[in-house]
């Protein structure tokens, strides 16, 4: 029992580190790296075991197509090991090495960086500078157009050109297409295979390094199903499905790892000069959702990043269609629990008047019915951290700006992690990768 | 109208009338006993209802005072309701409670209405509802519909309400079934009955007795809102009277073709009939017409055994009994001819006689007196005996050409006729003229006896110019199916209507030394060859004698 107090205590103190460290909704120039040895940002559960396969279990879809650039808690963890951005931001904030083994200051206020001399694509073919102006040109032309090569493994950009945190954004992980359309090639820890035909619905991830380092699998299940995953003996069971977390919390090998605050469900409400929900009790809406929640709030300086948009130039549109023209409804997402128990919790706390109703919308059919904003409102989930705030700005609907975003609820995660595991490291987005032995 | 019209209409009316009227009363009598039919229906799945509400009223109770118990039994609810703890497991109890007992709606309220747990609305806690416990208590049977409050939608539920105390809090449970398209399908067993709801304030909205028999259930409402209050509503049994209106449309149509079929049957069967019998009869007009004083040889030979055959042969009897009166008056008249023959002969004989009789008087009283005189009185009175003594002879001779013999042979009538008025013009007193036909057929007559005619027809022609200037045609062509008509016309004084009436009668004449018997020959002449003789005349302007004779072929 001593051994496993312990371990709770020190995954405790690592959480609440990251809690201290990290609530800043921009972040500043690149402060100094973390001295070796730092372990404020890794995990371990009791004395790392030598494993041969490491499982994990998620309980969000995994799909291929958004790879890099993860959009769950499940997707985060498959592409934290996949792939690799420039540099890697650690819960608190600060710049680690990621591709680029070094960056310094160079002349005309410009970055310029080195590629880890080991960087190889799953493939083999070593990475180059021309690779990483590759991969920018189709996720962020302006940024890539700023890209100076200047060596094999060398190039420059301008410190103007986006915030230097953002480029631990995994939405700028090196990639090149594979051949076929299978999982874009990468140049992380692990790469993708095919996966075992007899479980077709495992993804297998096998390591770069020969040596040293697990394979790991990854089951996508109902949240339903999470139990049987802890039964089955996962090593990492990423969920926030409370009678799977209550059961956890009943199975010795296992400890629960409440992660950050990571996303903000918000209302929103297109064509409202005013607060839609006046004097209704938000704080009964924790009781709501079945997840860890808590009203929403925003403990570090400064506002929600998108309590003021105006500063990333998002123009004031004009409400063509009136409050009046639209349906009275609370629409949400309907793959989304959460969302749904919030959307019937306003309507029954009379949100919006007497009449209105809860509407669900197929996951696949919601991204459009927000963009064409002809119902009173949503419940949306938004990450709590950005990297580029103007960036996710403009990943919101097109008429945000004459739109009244109430702040509901902070939402997070957990990992269940087994005993013996090895050690884990905890990026500022909420990404846990596999650190190597 | 013909007989053969009325026949037909006769026909279709006694086919199609009754038909039509029975096909009317057929409908008649089928929609009333399938409307009555669906009443039974509809007020026998009424009844059924009511007894389902009321099974399903018992169902919901026995589930509320079973959650009751185990309410009662629970710690953990106990604890999270009375000390506050565990507010998640209470807020999902119902919910779980709820789909455990098959309810579709349950509501734990406290003493104060406060929602404490919803298990068909689980956000809606810490709302407060009182007035729905108490309705629902105040309802008849203890049973009302209810308007539910739903995240995604309001829904109707039948509801009821039972209460427990928990650690000296009373807490009400409000628990129902919904009443949706499933609830209403099931009560519904046929598809052609239709189950619904109808809400106050409009109860009576969609139904039509004129197209559908309706009956009701009344079930108690409790309104939504703030003004909640308990209302009559009502569920609504109708059954659509539109496979009957297909039913009768059918009927119609069939009934329709059947009349239709039916008439055109008919109207082939009358048309058939008046056929056989109007044909006969319209033959029998036919020949009928065909009778008259000259032509009394149409037969009218039945074998038929009906009326038409009986009166064929009284037809047939009547048109002997004619040629028999014919006959008789043909010969009265021959005897009256003949009287008057016999008297005409009787006087010219003795107008011939009387001249010789008084020579022979003369010559006797001249023996008896001066016998030396009677050779000179002889040679005196000689010419005056040879002159009766002519006239005797003539007369004879007139008398003789009343009756010839014609023969039936092959006559060339343009040849007889340039013959004869070679003959006539030679006299040199008119203008004669001829027009014959070229190629003309030849007839079928006595060319002696077509001399005669012409002779007398020409000469009479002649006659009539009176000595004045004038002309007389005469000419041929082709008369009917391959006669020969031949016509003698003048420029002469013509006939008065009179005239014209008796000039074909024997003796009548206007001229002076005629013996009145030329056109009375000429008839019987041409009526014996079996021609025809028509006259057209007018007075001053000379008249026209048409002679058509049979051709070779006739």
């Amino acid at each position: 029992m001593i051994p496993q107090r312990r371990s709770v205590i020190f995954v405790g103190l690592v959480a609440a580190a990251c809690r201290a460290g990290a609530p800043r909704a921009e972040l500043p120039l690149p402060p100094p790296s973390p001295t070796p040895g730092d372990t404020t940002c890794t995990i371990a559960v009791g004395r790392a075991a030598a494993r041969d396969t490491v499982r994990f279990a998620v309980t969000d879809p995994v799909d291929l197509k958004h790879a890099p650039l993860p959009r769950n808690d499940a997707e985060r963890l498959v592409f934290g090991q996949l792939y690799e951005s420039l540099i890697r931001v650690d819960c608190q904030g600060r710049a680690l090495p990621g591709l680029a083994a070094a960056w310094e200051q160079a002349p005309e206020d410009r970055w310029a960086f080195t590629l880890r001399e080991s960087a190889r694509f799953w493939d083999g073919a070593p990475v180059t500078a021309r690779d990483v102006l590759a991969s920018w040109r189709s996720r962020d032309a302006t940024l890539a157009a700023s890209l100076t090569v200047t060596g094999d493994r060398s190039f420059t950009i301008p410190a103007s050109a986006a915030p230097f945190q953002r480029l631990g954004d995994q939405a700028l992980a090196v990639t090149k297409p594979a051949p076929g359309g299978g999982w874009p090639i990468g140049t992380g820890r692990y790469w993708m295979t095919s996966g075992d035909p007899a479980s077709p619905d495992v993804l297998v991830m096998q390591p770069m390094a020969r040596t040293g380092q697990p394979v790991v699998t990854v089951a996508a299940m109902p949240a339903s199903a999470a139990r049987d995953a802890l039964d089955g003996e996962a090593g990492v069971l990423m969920t926030d499905d409370p009678a799977a977390l209550e059961y956890a919390r009943t199975l010795s090998g296992y400890v629960d790892l409440p992660l950050e605050w990571n996303r903000t469900y918000v209302l929103l409400a297109p064509g409202r000069d005013k607060p839609v929900l006046g004097d209704l009790r938000l704080e009964s809406l924790r009781e709501a959702v079945h997840g860890d929640a808590r009203p929403a709030e925003w403990s570090g300086p400064g506002r929600f990043w998108f309590a003021d948009l105006q500063a990333c130039g998002i123009p004031t549109g004009r409400d063509t269609l009136g409050t009046a023209g639209r349906r009275r409804r609370i629409v949400y997402n309907q793959g989304d629990r959460s969302t749904a128990d919030l959307a019937a919790r306003l309507v029954g706390l009379g949100a919006l008047g007497r009449g209105a109703v809860a509407a669900s919308v197929p996951a696949t059919a919601f991204e459009s019915s927000l963009r064409a904003g002809t119902d009173a409102a949503y419940v949306v989930e938004l990450r709590r951290r950005v990297y580029d705030v103007c960036r996710a700005a403009r990943e919101l609907p097109p008429w945000i700006s004459s739109a009244t975003i109430e702040p509901l609820l902070d939402i997070r995660s957990h990992a269940v992690v087994r005993r013996g595991l090895p050690r884990m490291t905890l990026d500022w987005d909420g990404t846990l990768r596999l650190a190597p032995p | 109208m013909t007989f053969r019209a009325r026949l037909l209409l006769g026909f279709g009316a006694v086919v199609l009338v009754p038909l039509t009227v029975f096909g009317l009363r057929i409908r008649a009598v089928m929609a009333d006993r399938l409307t009555a039919e669906y009443q039974q229906r509809v007020a026998a799945l009424v009844w059924v209802i009511r007894a389902d509400l009321d099974q399903r009223s018992r169902g919901i109770a026995l589930r509320l005072a079973a959650l009751r118990d185990a309410i009662a039994q629970d710690n953990r609810f106990r604890s999270a309701v009375l000390q506050g703890g565990e507010r998640t497991y209470l807020l999902d109890y119902a919910g779980d409670a709820m789909r455990v007992a098959g309810l579709s709606l349950l509501q734990i309220q406290d003493e104060t209405g406060r929602i404490v747990s919803s298990g068909h609305f689980r956000n809606e806690y810490d709302q407060s509802d009182p007035a729905l416990p108490r309705l629902l208590a105040a309802a008849p049977a203890g049973t009302a519909l209810v308007e539910a409050r739903g995240a995604e939608a309001p829904f109707l539920a039948l509801a009821r309400v039972d209460s427990l105390r928990l650690g000296g809090r009373r807490l009400t449970l409000v628990g129902g079934i919904a009443v949706d398209s499933t609830f209403l399908a099931r009560l519904t067993p046929d598809s052609e009955l239709t189950v619904a709801v109808r809400l106050p304030p409009d109860t009576t909205s969609g139904t039509d007795p004129a197209t559908q028999v309706v009956n009701a259930v009344a079930v108690p409402f409790v309104t939504a809102g703030d003004s909640a209050r308990l209302v009559p509503a009502r569920i609504v049994v109708s059954h659509s009277l539109a496979s009957l209106v297909a039913l009768r449309r059918g009927v119609a149509v069939s009934f329709l073709v059947a009349v239709l079929v039916t008439g055109l049957i008919a109207l082939l069967l009358a048309s058939w009939l008046s056929t056989r019998i109007s044909r006969p009869l319209t033959a029998l007009a036919a020949k009928t017409a065909d009778v008259d004083m000259d032509r009394l040889d149409v037969a009218f030979d039945s074998d038929r055994s009906d009326e038409i055959g009986a009166l064929s042969r009284l037809l047939g009897a009547m048109t002997e009994r004619l040629r028999a009166g014919a006959a008789r008056l043909r010969e009265a008249e021959r005897r009256l001819a003949m009287g008057d023959l016999a008297r005409q002969v009787n006087h010219d004989i003795k107008n011939g006689l009387i001249p010789i009789r008084n020579v022979f008087r003369h010559l006797g009283q001249a023996a008896g007196e001066s016998p030396d005189r009677l050779a000179a009185a002889f040679r005196d009175r000689q010419a005056t005996v040879e002159s009766s003594i002519s006239y005797l002879e003539n007369l004879a001779s007139n008398y003789a050409r009343l009756y010839p013999q014609p023969a039936r042979e092959s006559c060339d009538v343009n040849a007889v006729v340039r013959e004869t008025i070679s003959r006539i013009s030679n006299t040199g007193q008119a203008e004669l003229r001829l027009e014959l036909a070229d190629g003309l057929a030849p007839a079928r007559t006595d060319a002696l006896v077509l001399r005669r005619i012409l002779d007398n027809l020409i000469g009479n022609a002649v006659d009539s110019l009176a000595a004045r200037a004038g002309r007389v045609t005469v000419s041929t062509g082709v008369s009917g199916e391959g006669g020969v008509r031949i016509t003698v016309s003048d420029t002469g004084t013509g006939m008065t209507k009179e005239e014209l009436n008796r000039a074909f009668d024997d003796f009548y004449t206007t001229k002076l030394g005629g013996t009145g018997l030329g056109l009375s020959i000429v008839r019987r002449l041409v009526l014996d060859a079996n021609g025809a003789l028509r006259v057209e005349t007018e007075p001053g302007a000379g008249s026209r004698f048409i002679v058509e004779l049979p051709g070779e072929g006739a």
